[in-house]
């Protein structure tokens, strides 16, 4: 049963694998008595809430921005304009409400972008039907070129 | 489809030609701090959203700036805008944020800013 799509799809059970558990215990499913306050409180942080936290130093590479992150800029801008958001509604959805996964493991534009289309679902000025449809035509299109 | 009643370009309507957080001036009534006030910073729950910091929370400082008026993030990340309140610069040792601050750099401060809803008097 090997396919380009199975390939795909068992990849991506390998690397989520390797993303969790965040907490370095047994963790999947727990009672509710094993969740106290502490772990609540861990659990529900907010992603963007890094402050104090102990890191390792990162290099610091100045770096043009690609025309990709433009667009998602004045796209996001113009959701403003139009009133679909405002930054706040903006920062609390690129920053917080994705989680601390994809917070920390996507880059910077990427999670305006993906933001953009979420609010685009949630406010139903296109179906996720729309939207998935969309993702896989212009695939398709990539693949022939 | 169903279509939302709410008037999303409120705040565009509001903002233009004046500016944010500008636009909210007057709202927030009387300050409850001052300049030189000191106050310490609540450790409210954050469940959702929020853009105060954990770290300085149970942390006592002084106000240095009545900055501006604006809703609360937590009330604007989902629109809104009702109630405006103040947001207070605060300055704090950072001997007083970190336990491990060494005590060679006593005088290094650190300040950051807060919604009235964070603070109270210490």
């Amino acid at each position: 049963m090997s396919s380009p799509t199975r390939d795909r799809v068992l990849r991506h059970i390998d690397v989520v694998g390797q993303m969790q558990p965040a907490l370095h215990k047994q963790t999947h499913a727990p009672a509710p008595d094993q969740i106290d306050h502490t772990l609540f409180r861990a659990y529900t942080r907010m992603p963007h809430d890094v402050g104090g936290e102990p890191d390792v130093p990162i290099t610091w590479e100045e770096k043009e921005e690609e025309q990709w992150e433009l667009n998602t800029f004045a796209t996001c801008e113009c959701l403003a304009w139009r009133g679909v958001w405002n930054a706040e509604e903006r920062r609390r959805r690129q920053n917080v409400d994705l989680g601390q996964t994809q917070y920390l493991g996507l880059p910077y534009y990427g999670r305006w972008l993906l933001t953009a289309a979420r609010i685009m679902v949630d406010k139903q000025y296109v179906t996720l039907t729309e939207l998935v449809n969309k993702i896989d035509e212009v695939k398709k299109r990539h693949e022939h070129k | 489809m169903s279509t939302s009643k709410h008037d999303r370009t409120h705040h565009a309507k509001k903002a233009t030609g004046i500016g944010d957080p500008q636009c909210f001036k007057g709202e927030a009534g009387k300050a409850k701090f001052k300049v030189g006030d000191r106050v310490r910073v609540k450790d409210l729950s954050d469940v959702f959203y929020s853009r105060t910091q954990t770290y300085p929370r149970g942390a006592v400082g002084t106000v240095t700036v009545l900055v501006y008026e604006s809703p609360a993030p937590e009330d604007e990340a989902w629109d809104n805008t009702d109630k405006s309140e103040w947001f207070y610069s605060v300055k704090f040792r950072q001997k007083d944020l970190w336990p491990d601050y060494p005590d060679l750099y006593a005088n290094d401060t650190l300040e950051t800013e807060l919604s009235e809803r964070w603070l109270e008097k210490a």
